[in-house]
């Protein structure tokens, strides 16, 4: 079960403050502020602007760890706040974290090549090792709230999120760990930004998942929490409970490292369903990878038909990348939040940025406004580089 | 967890390509290291466990290699070795969907950072399209997927030191969750400049010049050696094993993983996730256990944190279990190294001995543990334990059992 949310995005930091802006269709992207973006052809993102760490850290110092760090702990702490989760009266090795992440703190790995390039080498200090690696993610917010259990880091990149959340389930279900925090994390980052650009797949103005014009995605950050328990605990202590986590299916296209190819999608789609027991028909929602590439959106919206046939023109199917860009490793994340909030509050979140539906794009994506929906079960679609897809499957709660 | 098998091995590491090759390569004692040719001068007087002429052409055939980068062919060929070794070849693989979970600290630094440094020297538009799509830590398991068609979970983890061993873990858990019937699952790790550096700055390395090479759970150790590996593991359902007729090689008995936090890792006090860890991989059966691989390194406070909760864990009998590490003469593979470990495990429990720690001559006074010192032990093992303690607080155990 879903008890708990946290959320830090470029719209909005908490659970509230993100979901009234996400159904008010509100874009997180702006000019990008973190580095100098003068020798590139594009100059947007969804940075978190303003966003300070001290709030949320008691027991380790801001200056031990990088960015990505200070977003997921943020995020940590908000969903642990927001599931009313008694930390002090639950055994510390009984609670896990499983985070994904695309890059893991690149800027520890920004500021090596910088200090090499200036032929500073000599300045390069421990901090590198000790605050670059991608596993450090997992074990600085579990350092910072004394968490003992079960403590990885999934880097498989813009699928993470999901990968995260499934391997909770499993860790929960196996009886290894109470509760599991479960979510995703990246910051902002030049390689990330200077790959995409390279790919030309970053748009210069707005990212527009399935409309005709759409001209790629935007690169963004954010960090997304779930605290994940079992429906017993959730109940015995009161816990509000969002949804259930009831499946997931993970598959590899294994043809290609960039191109979505669609095969491998509705591989993880079909495998998800079955997990869940659960009929296309039954599906009420799909949170879309969406991500605006040309590409993407077309393959996507293909492979959704394929696996959904008849029913799929009847799934309300959005992007939330429309308004805050492609939050890498925290996507999926953040998506999986969105799904356990329409579910629980029976909404669902818009595509923004749609003028010109795209002919090959012609699911119902949900254009520009919120729709008031009761729904009784949610998918979540994310797809990486290397071919991987991930899809996991939310479930209503009704008390 | 019983019913997962382990179908077939594949390794490489700088003492050998063959599972038995390089189990007798550490029963004589030999090191894995000496001058390497991918750091150069930057490691100038250091000793580094490089795989000596590493060729992936020799194992992967005429195909196209330059999409993949050392890290990804390091896997590739562990791919290549372990899915011989269990049988499933293209054609069967066609057939069912074969799972990868890769464990790694870096996937390829060397690759992220020279993608960087090449687009802040020379302009963005500089930067290779190609070698961006193996800046993601998951892109070697993405390209070995392509490479051998591995169309089913495709996964990455990451748990510094003990990312293999987690990685074989996840996987079991996987096939145990009904997820997945067959999968890939280990670690890999190449020697690059970055993480030589990052290393080097940290104070973790054996400093140069230092004839004796590093001497894990030594009194006198000081640093370890910076190596490279991959190490894969063919994990199947048993029924599908058995329905196959695949050659069963042994079996994950349980695993266990937790953490301790960063602050702690710097001291020997706190509990130790590690003991619990070990206590949740056995069940009930710690006192099945015969013989135990760790992880240990060569680091001053990392080695007896390992060693203090194998003893706890081990309880009356720790005295009395033979403990030995690998890393004493392969070096710090890092994310390979828990596969290696287990690799290792399961030849010990086939041929029925236990190689030495190398480097071992007086003990750390603060452990009790029956370390296997100078030549390799002849033990009549049936269940092994392997463990992990990376140094930011991660800690994992597995135990396997002969078939």
């Amino acid at each position: 079960m879903v008890t708990g949310i946290g959320v830090v995005t470029s719209i909005g930091v908490g659970r509230d403050a993100f979901w009234r802006h996400l159904l008010a269709g509100r874009s997180g992207i702006s000019p990008v502020e973190s580095f100098d973006t003068s020798r590139y052809r594009v100059h947007l993102g969804g940075e978190v602007k303003g966003f300070e760490p001290e709030p949320f850290l008691r027991r380790v110092s801001r200056h031990s760890m990088g960015r990505s760090s200070h977003l997921a702990i943020a995020a940590a702490r908000l969903a642990i706040e927001d599931a009313g989760l008694p930390l002090d009266r639950i055994d510390a090795a009984s609670v896990g974290v499983s985070l994904g992440t695309t890059s893991g703190e690149p800027h520890w790995i920004e500021r090596f090549n910088d200090q090499e390039l200036a032929g500073q080498r000599d300045l390069i200090g421990e901090e590198f090792v000790n605050r670059y690696p991608c596993h450090v993610l997992a074990a600085n917010v579990a350092s910072e709230l004394g968490l003992r259990g079960v403590n990885m880091v999934i880097p498989t990149a813009c699928a993470a999120g999901n990968y995260a959340v499934a391997h909770a389930l499993d860790t929960i279900r196996s009886g290894a760990a109470a509760v599991m925090l479960a979510g995703g994390a990246d910051a902002f980052s030049r390689i990330t930004y200077t790959g995409f650009a390279r790919l030309g797949a970053i748009a210069a103005h707005r990212c527009q998942p399935f409309d005709r014009r759409r001209s790629g995605m935007i690169p963004g950050e954010g960090a997304a929490v779930l605290v994940m328990e079992p429906l017993d605990a959730a109940r015995e202590r009161g816990a509000p409970i969002y949804a259930e986590v009831a499946g997931y299916g993970l598959s590899c296209d294994a043809t290609h490292m960039t191109a979505p190819q669609g095969e491998g999608a509705v591989r993880a789609m079909l495998a998800a369903m079955r997990d869940a027991g659960v009929e296309p028909s039954e599906v009420g929602y799909i949170s879309a990878h969406g991500t605006g590439t040309v590409a993407n959106d077309r393959v996507e919206t293909l492979a959704v038909k394929a696996a959904f046939g008849d029913a799929a023109t009847r799934v309300p199917m959005s992007s939330i990348k429309s308004m805050l860009g492609h939050t890498m490793g925290a996507a999926s994340a953040i998506e999986a939040a969105v799904c356990a909030l329409a579910l629980s509050d029976g909404r669902i979140p818009p595509t923004i940025n749609l003028e010109e539906p795209d002919p090959e794009c012609d699911l119902d994506v949900v254009p520009g406004v919120a729709r008031a929906v009761q729904i009784q079960t949610a998918m979540n679609n994310a797809y990486a580089f290397g071919g991987n897809n991930a899809s996991v499957i939310f479930r209503a709660v009704r008390p | 967890m019983s019913d997962v098998a382990i179908t077939g091995l594949g390794l490489v590491c700088a003492l050998g390509d063959r599972p038995s090759v390089v189990h007798g390569a550490l029963c004589e004692g030999r090191r894995g290291y000496g001058v390497s040719p991918v750091l150069g001068a930057v490691a100038d007087g250091y000793q580094v466990g490089e795989i000596p002429g590493f060729v992936a052409g020799q194992y992967l055939g005429p195909r196209n290699l330059r999409p993949l980068d050392r890290t990804g062919q390091l896997t590739a060929v562990a791919a290549e070795l372990a899915l011989a070794d269990s049988g499933w070849d293209a054609e069967a693989r066609a057939a069912r969907e074969l799972g990868l979970v890769l464990g790694t600290t870096f996937g390829s630094a060397r690759t992220i950072g020279e993608f960087d440094r090449r687009a802040m020297r020379d302009g963005p538009d500089y930067a290779s399209p190609l070698d961006f799509a193996n800046t993601v830590i998951s892109a070697p398991a993405g390209q070995v997927a392509i490479w051998h068609g591995l169309r089913g979970v495709n996964s990455t983890v990451s748990t510094g030191a003990a990312s293999g061993l987690h990685a074989i873990g996840y996987a079991a858990q996987l096939i145990a969750s009904g997820h997945a019937t067959a999968v890939l699952a280990g670690g890999a790790e190449e020697v690059s400049f970055e993480a030589f550096l990052g290393f080097q700055r940290a104070g973790w390395l054996l400093p140069p010049g230092d004839p004796a090479g590093p001497r894990p759970f030594d009194r006198r150790r000081c640093g370890c050696v910076l190596g490279e590996a991959a190490g894969l593991l063919v994990l199947e359902a048993a029924d599908l094993a058995r329905a196959r007729g695949a050659r069963i090689l042994g079996w994950i008995r349980g695993w266990g993983a937790g953490f301790d936090s960063r602050q702690d890792m710097a001291t020997l006090d706190g509990i130790h996730a590690l003991s619990a860890a070990i206590a949740r991989a056995a069940g009930r059966d710690v006192a099945a256990i015969d013989a135990v691989v760790a992880s240990a390194v060569g680091h001053p406070t990392l080695d007896t944190r390992e060693g203090l909760a194998i003893e706890a864990a081990l309880g009356a009998r720790a005295d009395r279990v033979p403990v030995t590490t690998i890393a004493g003469h392969v070096g710090d593979t890092q994310g390979g190294g828990g596969a290696l470990q287990t690799i290792v495990a399961l030849e010990s429990l086939r041929v029925g001995s236990v190689p030495p720690v190398a480097g071992l001559e007086e003990p750390d006074h603060r452990l009790r543990l029956d370390f296997v010192r100078s030549a390799s032990r002849a033990v009549g093992a049936r269940q092994i334990l392997v463990t992990a303690q990376a140094r930011e607080g991660n800690a994992c155990a597995l135990v396997l059992a002969s078939n």
